[in-house]
């Protein structure tokens, strides 16, 4: 049975969400004005063939280096986040925010906040392109580790204690191993959110400053805008190619490997590995997989070897050096507190700076133009579960259309809409004469896959002697799906909403907003606000108002739907007999 | 007419590499009335052949005849009782017991009394509103049971009904297992349990199919002639093990 939170603990969660919240937005307005953007030098971005190859290298860098800072993070993250309930009661609400709020929002902040800190370089707006990728890759996989760590059956920790197995051992043994099933599946969901803010944020305008890095992105935007359609179908192609190349040579080994480490407790019918484009790189995978092994393995091995080597450490022996470990951890802190406490201050200061700025008129429009935005979210999360359950339902009933299924979701899924963003705008709104459909199908773009994903997931999870006892029993299909199917699938439904709508506020802010050869396209809405006050009047006021009503709507709609249909789904609906 | 006949029936399955056979040419007949177990080594195919009376798997190739019938798709008249349980978590006790009777298109009310005769003959009575997370193993092989019972099947089909309960527990249920299928009234004349227990063979049935491993084959046939009730105390139970173990032994 799961423990059922107490009112108190709630409400302590969600002031330390809250708490959380007001700290970024401080430390936000804190950096906000200290840009050195004006200084930049765009450098020219050729929308040519030849320098194809330089920008998907350029893309694929920013990417990797975004995804391995991202699985440092998330396994100090998770670990530490396992290793108490103190550590978890302030921790994962941290992440909770950090998942709901929409990143999107705050990348301009990142910009003048990274720019100022590279001294107006180039580097800085790299910095601030790895960092939007980092934070849509990082959040679930964290949350991975954790809930590995956490949900390691006690025996097992029993066992390594009995033995007397602690520190680097028990991390290489135990700890680690448990994490590799779900730390690579958030790794494949992470890359595919990687690439589409990848995608949105080459092409950088915040007020009067533009900036294009170079990158794949960034000449899919120029190409679209400059209605090149050659080039930009070869770079739809490259990109695509990258996709099924990344996904053959490093995803699909991994996911294989990873199956070793599952804990098996229910046998499942169908294993959780997840993309199988092509199995003509079968052979490839296996080879490549065996020369990382080859370099990593004496790595490994040296720092084991040499962790084993070192007498154990008895700091009883050397005073001096406690001493001064404590005054360097005294100090660290100090230091942290002095930071932090610097930009709370310095933050309040800006933000009433701000608040004390004569009120536009337009924000008497914010909650109008927020209910605008959830009815659009509503709409195209309507749409992604009209098509998605009724997929999932036919994969659940037929293996064979699962297994065709599958790899289309995961081609067409992980291309990233955002790509192909310049098409829908220019195709909707030549055939409907309005951006507002064009905006629905964008945001739609950004939610449906988190759905489709997590039900094949859960259909996949359905353990097949349920399936069989409803089968012998004779069920119709349609008391099938109602007795099985639909219970079965429900808590991955929820979780795959919440992560959808998670997906969708960001995609809004991307959606409601465009620019297409010096036309503004744009609908009433928040993210539209938002997206003019950063881009157009540079006004502070209205930019922290439209991103504090919206992380608003975001923590109550998760506090009053998600996470109390969540706590349903996880108590009624758990397959664990 | 024998109730159930099963041909030269084989099965086989897709492997890595080419075919996996797990069950060949297993052929035998079911009279009205017997309570078969089927023992033999784990991967001789016995889930398998379950399945294929069930009707929930086709052989590869052979007949199955139930009544004289060719069986093709689920036999209506076999109910299956599951090692794993096999309850629907989400579900009452209630519920879970009558979804075979929703199958058959009963009314709500038939359902309900008849749910309620099954789970007061299981000894479940006042846990019809629980949900199967809130129940000991035991108890939810009892729903398991009550489930099958319900919907009035001929041949009741059980897969390692036991063995996932601890030794206490399964002996009760043993005992409550034939005191149902002995009790007058009850619609239930035919068993087939596939078990790996081999006194479990010896205590419950009329009739032990050995079957070897991989493939599975027919190995012996043993009528078990020992009075009821039969224990490891009484005379000749014993001996009986002795001869299944040492047949299952001879062949793995």
């Amino acid at each position: 049975m799961a423990t059922q939170p107490t009112a108190a603990k709630r409400a302590t969660s969600v002031i330390i969400s809250l708490l959380i919240v007001a700290i970024v937005l401080a430390l936000f307005f804190a950096y906000r004005h200290t840009g050195g953007l004006h200084h930049l030098r765009a450098p020219r971005l050729h929308v040519s063939v030849r320098q194809l190859p330089y920008y998907a290298f350029c893309s694929l860098s920013r990417m990797t280096v975004a995804y391995v800072l991202a699985l440092i993070f998330s396994l100090v993250y998770g670990l530490l986040a396992a290793r108490g309930r103190a550590w978890e009661r302030v921790m994962l609400p941290a992440i909770d925010i950090a998942q709901s709020v929409p990143v999107v929002g705050f990348f301009p902040a990142a910009i003048y906040f990274f720019v100022a800190l590279a001294h107006g370089s180039r580097f800085g707006v790299e910095m601030a392109a790895v960092f939007l990728i980092f934070t849509s890759q990082a959040w679930n996989m964290a949350l991975g580790v954790f809930e590995s760590v956490r949900t390691l059956p006690n025996d097992s920790l029993e066992a390594l204690d009995a033995f007397g197995a602690t520190g680097w051992l028990r991390l290489r043994r135990l700890l680690l191993p448990a994490c590799v099933p779900k730390l690579v599946y958030n790794s494949i969901l992470s890359w595919v959110a990687g690439w589409y803010y990848l995608i949105a944020c080459e092409i950088i305008a915040v007020g009067p400053a533009h900036y294009e890095l170079p990158g794949l992105g960034s000449y899919l935007m120029k190409a679209a805008d400059k209605g090149r359609t050659g080039e930009l179908i070869a770079g739809l192609l490259t990109l695509l190619a990258i996709i099924i190349l990344m996904d053959g040579i490093v995803w699909q080994p991994l996911s294989e490997w990873a199956e070793k480490f599952r804990y098996e407790f229910a046998a499942s019918s169908e294993p959780m590995r997840s993309l199988g484009m092509l199995h003509a790189l079968g052979s490839v995978g296996p080879a490549v997989l065996r020369i990382f092994r080859a370099v990593l393995r004496p790595i490994v091995h040296g720092v084991h070897r040499a962790l084993a080597a070192t007498p154990p450490f008895e700091p009883g022996k050397y005073p001096a050096l406690q001493r001064a470990w404590r005054l360097v951890r005294i100090g660290l802190a100090a230091m942290a507190v002095f930071v932090v406490t610097m930009g709370i201050i310095n933050g309040t200061v800006a933000l009433l700076r701000t608040l004390l700025e004569p009120w536009p008129a337009a924000v008497r429009q914010i909650p109008l133009a927020t209910g605008a935005s959830v009815l659009r979210l509503i709409a195209a999360f309507a749409i992604s579960l009209a098509w998605t359950i009724p997929c999932a339902i036919a994969a659940s009933e037929s293996p064979r259309f699962a297994r065709r299924l599958a790899p289309f979701a995961e081609i067409v899924g992980s291309m990233p809409a955002t790509a192909l963003f310049p098409l829908i705008v220019i195709f909707v709104i030549r055939v409907t004469g309005g951006m507002n459909l064009a905006s629905i199908l964008l945001i739609l773009t950004g939610m449906q896959w988190y759905v489709m994903f997590n039900l094949l997931a859960g259909i996949s999870q359905i353990p097949a002697d349920l399936k069989e006892a409803v089968r012998s029993f004779g069920l119709s299909r349609v008391a099938t799906w109602r007795k099985l199917t639909l219970p079965a699938i429900l808590p991955s439904l929820i979780t795959g909403s919440i992560t959808a709508w998670g997906g969708g506020w960001n995609a809004l802010i991307l959606s409601e907003y465009f620019v297409y050869r010096g036309a503004i396209y744009k609908v009433f809405g928040l993210g539209a606000m938002l997206d003019e006050a950063t881009y157009q009047s540079g006004n502070g006021l209205m930019i922290l108002l439209t991103l504090l009503s919206m992380v608003l709507v975001v923590v109550l709609l998760n506090r009053l739907v998600w996470r109390r249909l969540y706590d349903i789904a996880t108590d009624r609906y758990r397959i664990d007999y | 007419m024998s109730l159930l006949e099963l041909k030269h029936v084989c099965r086989s399955f897709p492997h890595a590499k080419g075919v996996l056979p797990v069950i060949e040419d297993l052929s035998f007949t079911v009279e009205e009335g017997e309570f078969i177990a089927i023992v033999g080594p784990s991967g001789c195919g016995k889930s398998t052949m379950l399945r294929i009376i069930n009707g929930l798997m086709a052989p590869t190739s052979g007949q199955v005849l139930y009544k004289g019938r060719q069986v093709d798709g689920i036999n209506l008249e076999c109910a299956l009782v599951f090692q794993s349980f096999a309850l629907l978590p989400w579900l009452s006790v209630k519920a879970n017991v009558e979804l075979g009777l929703e199958a058959r298109g009963l009314a709500p009310a038939e359902r309900e009394k008849r749910a309620s005769v099954y789970i007061d003959k299981v000894g479940l009575d006042g846990f019809e509103e629980a949900y199967p997370r809130e129940l000991s193993g035991g108890m939810k092989q009892r729903v398991g049971l009550a489930r099958a019972l319900a919907v009035e099947p001929q041949l009741l089909l059980m897969d390692e009904p036991f063995s996932s309960l601890d030794a206490l527990t399964a002996i009760t249920l043993r005992e409550e297992l034939l005191d149902i299928w002995q009790a007058a009234g009850m619609p239930v004349h035919n068993i087939i349990m596939v078990t790996h227990i081999i006194e479990e063979a010896v205590e419950l049935a009329d009739r032990i199919l050995v079957l070897s491993s991989g493939p599975g084959r027919l190995v012996a046939d043993l009528k078990v002639e020992l009075p009821r009730p039969r224990n490891r105390r009484k005379e000749g139970f014993n001996a009986l093990t002795d001869k299944v173990f040492s047949l299952i032994e001879e062949r793995a």
